[in-house]
């Protein structure tokens, strides 16, 4: 299999640099939570503006942003 | 006159010059050349002097088999470099040159810089040159090109020269080029036999290592993730002034919490329950040795490591200061600080500052704990420069002279006020700080970084205004870039390298294309060498193993290890690695082959398309019109149309960054003539409004 994002080779969908940044950005989505009221997807775009986020973590978003609003996910919390 | 011929060989030109000119008695020192080689002939003693230098290394380690395709190699030897190194031709007039005037003479005088690369220069001089002039050669050993000095070396010359290190030397080049040419090699050809391309791959014992620590903080810096955090400022009105007030807590986590606080505290009175006054000395800096020269250069002047090495390099062979590439921390007695603090009076800008240290009785420098057997910490010789110096070279001159004087210096006092305000069961700190007692930053002046913060006389009880109570949204950071300057660091941190390699293997990495920027950035490629070797052949470009190495060539030098058993071990550590390598040769080539093609398609990406959100652009080429044009990478899914047009002259570059004004990434044109400018390729960019306007 290959990482839908940059090609490497990888056992899921994403290679294990990619899922990595994936892991941070779950792990990261609980913090923001307990810092104030946001949802996956406002949490997602917040993390896609944000100068300080890094690039991986960004090409993931980016991807799961797209996926996440293609099915209009009715409640983040079945998405985590 | 039964006077003999005595040939002594130094390291540079201008180190051969200026010893000619100290030694020399009688009649004017004569500068001669031979093959277009300068040389010097001067008399001292009845003797006539031929004193000529090399030109660094003359000789380098080679493999036998020189076929490029073939490894592993073992068989290794010392061959002139005009021989096997391109842009060398040099050498071979050097080498001639030193071996025919070597006929002449009866006695043979090593007097390189007194350190591993000085002693393995004059080794294999002596030994290749000279026709095996080695073991009967004797020795100068100095600190500083001062006339003095040179002389008083000339008359206590070492019996012999410095076998042992001359060993741990030679041992360094000729392990760093098994691993470099073998690894290097493995690589190179596993690239070729799959793409049928060739690309040279380069790495090394230490390279390796180094590429890893920035591969380590690229993956951190790229997967981070920011998380919100608040801080909360109170603005305090005393005596008509303003002055900051920070929150007791120094970061926030959940928004709610930050937003009551500002809203308990807006409008209150606050009354000050505490106040804190500390009194800190802090004591004069040590002296400087050539890491802690090159990072104080960097915070000041952003001079890269290899730079400052370079200006200090010519500042010690205009005898100006002492040899830079030491690693001491100490200034002995020896030295003459009076002697060097009143010849540098005669410079007026030193005048009051020495004459202050010089008033004092005892003169005790403030040492580091860092020591050198071959030379003391960097120190001026006192000598003013005979002429103008270039700015950097003034500048770093300054430094060195005064971090010299601040050595002697006092401690500093400096006292820091924390002034706490209670407002409506908060607490906020107001600080302030100060300098009380100049003490050794009076030397040290222009290159001190501290700016005092004063407070009103306040006292316990008073009650002030609260103006305004502001709350500050803010993210975590990811760790920072490194820099050349912190990365030559993190390398003498891990005991990697030596002080006279590490700022060439950082410019190394740079000019493999691996790394790029001033914050460095890894490269795609950079990248994947590390993934790579780290997949098939961890052990070698771990920093434990090559600490190991280090050290045990640092026991060949004090003389409890030898060259043939600690490189017999490095050979068996890496025959395994090879086979390994060779075996994996498909796979190898084939992530390799891959990484190359990336990295000459990420040289052409601009950035993210901002049109589709999902495709690349990058910068192509038309094949009917062959003009440049910026398009989407969607564009060949038949997804996104997007393109812009580009400047058909000059060079273009992705410059990583983005416009300030719309956002989209930049790009920086160089053309012949033209400063570089960056280049915003979107219409709608106000950047353009504005130009069209006006
Ligand atoms: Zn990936
Ligand atoms: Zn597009
Ligand atoms: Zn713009």
């Amino acid at each position: 299999m290959k990482c839908e994002i940059c090609g490497r080779r990888a056992e899921s969908r994403f290679c294990e640099l990619h899922k990595r940044a994936q892991e941070n950005l779950r792990e990261k989505y609980e913090e923001w939570k307990r810092a104030m009221d946001i949802t996956w997807e406002e949490y997602l775009r917040e993390v896609l503006k944000n100068p300080l986020t890094g690039l991986w973590v960004k090409e993931v978003a980016r991807i799961l942003l797209a996926s996440s609003e293609e099915k209009e996910a009715p409640s983040m919390q079945e998405k985590v | 006159m039964d006077g003999r011929t005595i040939l002594i060989l130094c390291e540079k030109p201008d180190a051969a010059a200026r010893l000619a000119k100290a030694l020399n008695e009688a009649g004017k020192v004569r500068e001669r050349k031979l093959k277009g080689v300068p040389y010097y002939e001067a008399s001292r003693d009845g003797n006539k002097l031929i004193v000529i230098s090399a030109l660094g290394h003359l000789y380098t380690i080679a493999p036998k088999i020189e076929d490029r395709d073939v490894y592993p190699v073992f068989d290794f030897y010392w061959a002139p470099r005009y021989e096997v190194e391109r842009n060398s031709g040099q050498t071979r007039k050097w080498i001639e040159a030193i071996s025919r005037l070597s006929k002449d003479a009866q006695e043979y005088v090593l007097a390189t810089d007194y350190d591993i690369e000085g002693a393995t220069i004059g080794y294999t001089v002596l030994k290749y040159a000279c026709g095996g002039k080695d073991t009967e050669a004797k020795r100068m050993k100095f600190s500083t090109l001062t006339a003095d000095e040179l002389r008083k070396s000339y008359e206590k010359m070492l019996p012999h020269i410095e076998f042992s290190t001359a060993e741990a030397g030679m041992c360094r080049h000729l392990v760093d080029a098994i691993y470099g040419i073998n690894l290097s090699r493995a690589m190179t050809t596993a690239a070729k036999r799959w793409s049928g391309k060739y690309t040279t791959i380069s790495t090394g014992r230490v390279q390796g290592p180094t590429l890893k620590f920035l591969v380590e903080r690229e993956k951190e810096i790229n997967t981070f993730v920011p998380t919100p955090y608040w801080t909360v400022k109170a603005l305090i009105e005393i005596g008509g002034s303003t002055y900051e007030a920070e929150y007791e807590k120094k970061s926030i986590g959940i928004l709610e919490e930050a937003n009551s606080i500002v809203h308990a505290c807006a409008g209150k009175i606050g009354t000050i329950t505490k106040i804190d006054v500390r009194k800190t000395r802090q004591n004069p800096p040590t002296p400087f040795d050539l890491s802690s020269l090159q990072t104080e250069a960097y915070g000041l002047f952003r001079y890269t490591p290899r730079r400052t090495s370079n200006i200090a390099e010519r500042l010690y062979l205009e005898a100006l200061i002492s040899y830079p590439r030491t690693s001491s921390q100490k200034l002995p007695p020896a030295i003459g600080y009076r002697g060097i603090l009143e010849a540098l009076s005669r410079q007026p800008a030193y005048k009051d500052l020495t004459s202050d240290l010089l008033e004092r009785g005892d003169l005790v420098p403030n040492e580091g704990p860092k020591r050198d057997p071959a030379h003391p910490a960097i120190y001026p010789t006192g000598n003013l420069p005979e002429r103008t110096l270039s700015d950097p070279e003034r500048r770093l001159w300054d430094l060195i002279v005064r971090r010299f004087m601040a050595v002697f210096g006092e401690p500093a006092v400096r006292q820091s006020v924390k002034v706490a305000i209670e407002i409506d069961g908060h607490r906020f700190y107001l600080r302030g700080r100060q300098i009380l007692k100049e003490g050794w930053m009076r030397f040290y002046k222009p290159y001190v970084r501290f700016e005092d913060v004063l407070l009103p006389q306040l006292e316990e009880g008073d009650e002030v205004r609260v103006k305004r109570v502001i709350r500050e949204d803010k993210f975590t950071k990811p760790p920072p870039r490194y820099n050349p300057s912190s990365l030559l660091k993190k390398m003498e941190k891990e005991g990697i390298g030596t002080k006279a390699t590490r700022a060439d293997i950082i410019e190394t990495l740079y000019s493999r294309g691996y790394i790029s920027g001033e914050s460095i950035a890894v490269s795609y490629l950079g990248f994947d060498v590390v993934e790579i070797l780290d997949g098939y052949c961890p052990q070698i470009i771990s920093v434990e193993f090559t600490r190991d190495l280090e050290e045990k060539m640092e026991m060949i030098q004090s003389g409890s290890e030898k060259m043939e058993r600690v490189v017999g071990k490095a050979v068996e550590y890496l025959k395994p690695v090879l086979e390994e390598l060779k075996n994996r040769e498909r796979e190898i080539g084939k992530a390799l082959s891959e990484s190359i093609r990336k990295a000459r398609m990420e040289e052409r990406t601009v950035g993210q398309c901002p049109v589709c959100g999902t495709g690349k652009l990058v910068i192509l080429r038309s094949r009917r019109t062959k003009k440049r044009f910026i398009g989407c990478t969607n564009f060949f899914e038949g997804i996104c149309k997007t393109s812009f047009p580009l400047p058909q002259k000059g060079s273009l570059k992705p410059l990583r960054k983005d416009c300030k004004l719309c956002g989209w990434p930049l790009i920086q044109v160089r053309s012949r003539g033209r400063r570089p400018w960056n280049l915003c390729f979107n219409p709608e960019c106000p950047s353009k409004e504005r130009s069209k306007r006006s």
